[in-house]
């Protein structure tokens, strides 16, 4: 088989791996689609309750794709699958076949995007039957969710191959450094009502510009235009995750064929 | 004829930690050949260089007749490996395991599907086809790890301490499932801390300590080098007595931690043995032919735990 074959051959094997385990995983599945909803459905009935918050709603819809959903589900999976892959033993198993290391990466690549269309169909088709509307590109709006799973996946990569050893370490992770990058991100609330000191330190989270650019596609009907200095920063945010994600997972590989 | 596996004088450093000083072994196509040694004597480190999974520092290894360090990462697809460590993945069921790694090395859909199911029937999984591999016992899990590493079906396949988290029965199961590969021609390099495993399974047995290699040939060569045929082990108040009275009747003597060999130079019965000892205080004797552990014991020295045996 030539080389660019098996290497498609060898990604699909991955993200097919990886998904038919998430399916297995019943009770996972179950919380993964569970959070989003809730959190959509919660947020509904607060901004349908105020009559003044009513037009926030939109953008509500957006932060808790870009802000929760898929940052739970493609950095919070990536950071899973790799800590996963070292406690069984897996990894150096994978080492002992031909398994190209980019084929390993773009399998995750894959798994995950796949997994965030599931998340963006599931939250808009609840989003759009409590009154949410979209207004803007559809595209751009792919776009951007697109960098974003990239981003998510290769900062996945990153904090799964230099920290997370265990499955127990992912959890406690993801809520101590999640959680607040997703209230300065703008997930919950708006930036205007943080106060100036936050606001100034909210803008050099990653979270809050493809907050900004995907709420201001969603709800706010905005272009190219006038998403410019959000889709520069989201585009050099990605590859510099990507990079960094890359990087440490070589950096993985080559401890664990030490071992 | 080009060998399996050539491995020429190759040194391996871990920081100052000379790991392998000197290692050569020569495997034949079709040969079965055990690496047994103590703890940290580098067999594993030998594995994980034939597995391109380390790299060495000087020497010489060629891989059907191709230099390792000039292949690619796809001379993988040359060597299955099986460790003691059965990495699987425990949500998917065994034929979805074999799949996934039958992927991994390329074969194509047609082949897939009859390699995994020609391995499904040998390795006889068909009864947990339904069954997440996390729910197998050890020994099954085992049994589809060797499996998988015989997907692709390699030219050399590399076992490192394949029966050692097992418990007797399966050790037994997996070693008639390695002589089966055995008979089938398969070539095979394995470590062991059984000794019994090695002379089994294996048709040359290699013995290392600090990272090279001391005696290798097949079980009856390595056999022959003793100076003796059989082995009685003694206690005795007077130990003593029994060396003077052995050495006196041409037996050589050998003292490994608390227990006392004499090397008899044929198969002699118990009360031929008593008889002989006569007024040395013996309180307990036991005799056997001499087997590989005492070969083992005879070439490592006093200084070593010898590795188990069954």
């Amino acid at each position: 088989m030539h080389s660019s074959q098996l290497l498609w051959v060898q990604t699909m094997a991955v993200a097919h791996r990886l998904l038919l385990e998430q399916w297995r995983q019943k009770r996972g599945l179950i919380f993964w689609a569970v959070f989003p909803s809730t959190m959509m459905l919660l947020f509904g009935l607060v901004y349908a309750h105020n009559d003044s918050m009513r037009a926030g709603l939109d953008a509500a819809a957006a932060g808790i794709l870009v802000g929760a959903a898929l940052f739970f589900s493609c950095l919070g999976g990536t950071v899973a699958v790799i800590a996963a892959e070292r406690e069984r033993g897996t990894l150096p198993r994978l080492l002992t076949t031909p398994l190209h290391p980019a084929a390993y990466f773009l399998g995750v690549v894959i798994a995950q995007l796949l997994l965030a269309l599931m998340q963006v169909v599931m939250l808009y088709s609840i989003a759009f039957s409590i009154g949410v509307q979209y207004r803007g590109s559809l595209f751009l709006g792919g776009l951007i969710l697109l960098l974003s799973v990239f981003s998510y996946v290769g900062m996945g990569f990153f904090l799964g191959a230099r920290f997370a050893r265990r499955s127990e370490e992912v959890v406690v992770a993801l809520s101590a450094i999640g959680v607040p990058l997703l209230v300065l991100g703008g997930t919950f609330f708006p930036l205007e009502i943080m106060p100036q000191g936050m606001q100034a330190f909210a803008q050099i989270t990653p979270m809050l510009h493809m907050n900004q650019a995907f709420k201001g596609v969603a709800a706010y009907g905005m272009g190219w235009n006038e998403l410019r200095f959000e889709l520069s920063f989201l585009l050099v945010f990605c590859g510099l995750s990507l990079a960094l994600g890359i990087q440490s997972y070589r950096h993985l590989l080559h401890v664990d064929k030490s071992q | 004829m080009t060998a399996a596996l050539e491995i020429n004088d190759v040194h391996k450093w871990f920081g100052s930690h000379h790991v392998l000083d000197g290692f050569s072994l020569r495997i034949e196509s079709g040969e079965v050949v055990g690496l047994l040694g103590p703890n940290g004597c580098g067999k594993s480190t030998v594995l994980n260089i034939v597995s391109k999974l380390l790299p060495y520092d000087s020497g010489q290894v060629r891989l059907m007749g191709k230099p390792l360090n000039e292949l690619s990462y796809r001379a993988r697809e040359l060597v299955g490996v099986c460790t003691q460590h059965c990495a699987l993945y425990p949500d998917l069921f065994p034929a979805e395991n074999l799949h996934f790694f039958a992927r991994l090395y390329g074969l194509s859909e047609k082949e897939r599907h009859e390699r995994v199911a020609e391995l499904m029937r040998l390795f006889e999984l068909g009864n947990f086809a339904k069954t997440r591999v996390g729910q197998l016992s050890g020994g099954w899990r085992q049994r589809l790890h060797l499996a998988v590493s015989l997907i692709h079906r390699p030219k050399l396949l590399v076992l490192d301490e394949p029966t050692a988290a097992v418990d007797l029965e399966a050790r037994m199961d997996l070693w008639r499932l390695i002589e089966g590969l055995r008979d089938s021609g398969t070539t095979i390099l394995l470590t062991s801390h059984h000794l019994a495993e090695a002379q089994r399974l294996c048709s040359r047995v290699a013995l290392m300590r600090n990272g090279k290699v001391l005696a290798v040939g097949s079980v009856p060569e390595l056999l022959a080098r003793m100076p003796g045929q059989a082995v009685a082990k003694v206690q005795s108040e007077d130990s003593e007595a029994v060396v003077q009275r052995a050495l006196g009747l041409g037996w050589q003597v050998r003292q490994h931690a608390d227990q006392m060999r004499l090397l008899l130079p044929q198969l002699l019965s118990l009360r031929e043995i008593v008889d002989a000892l006569e007024g040395t205080k013996v309180s307990a004797v036991s005799v056997l032919p001499v087997t590989l552990d005492d070969v083992y014991l005879e070439l490592m020295g006093d200084d070593l735990t010898p590795p188990s045996t069954i």
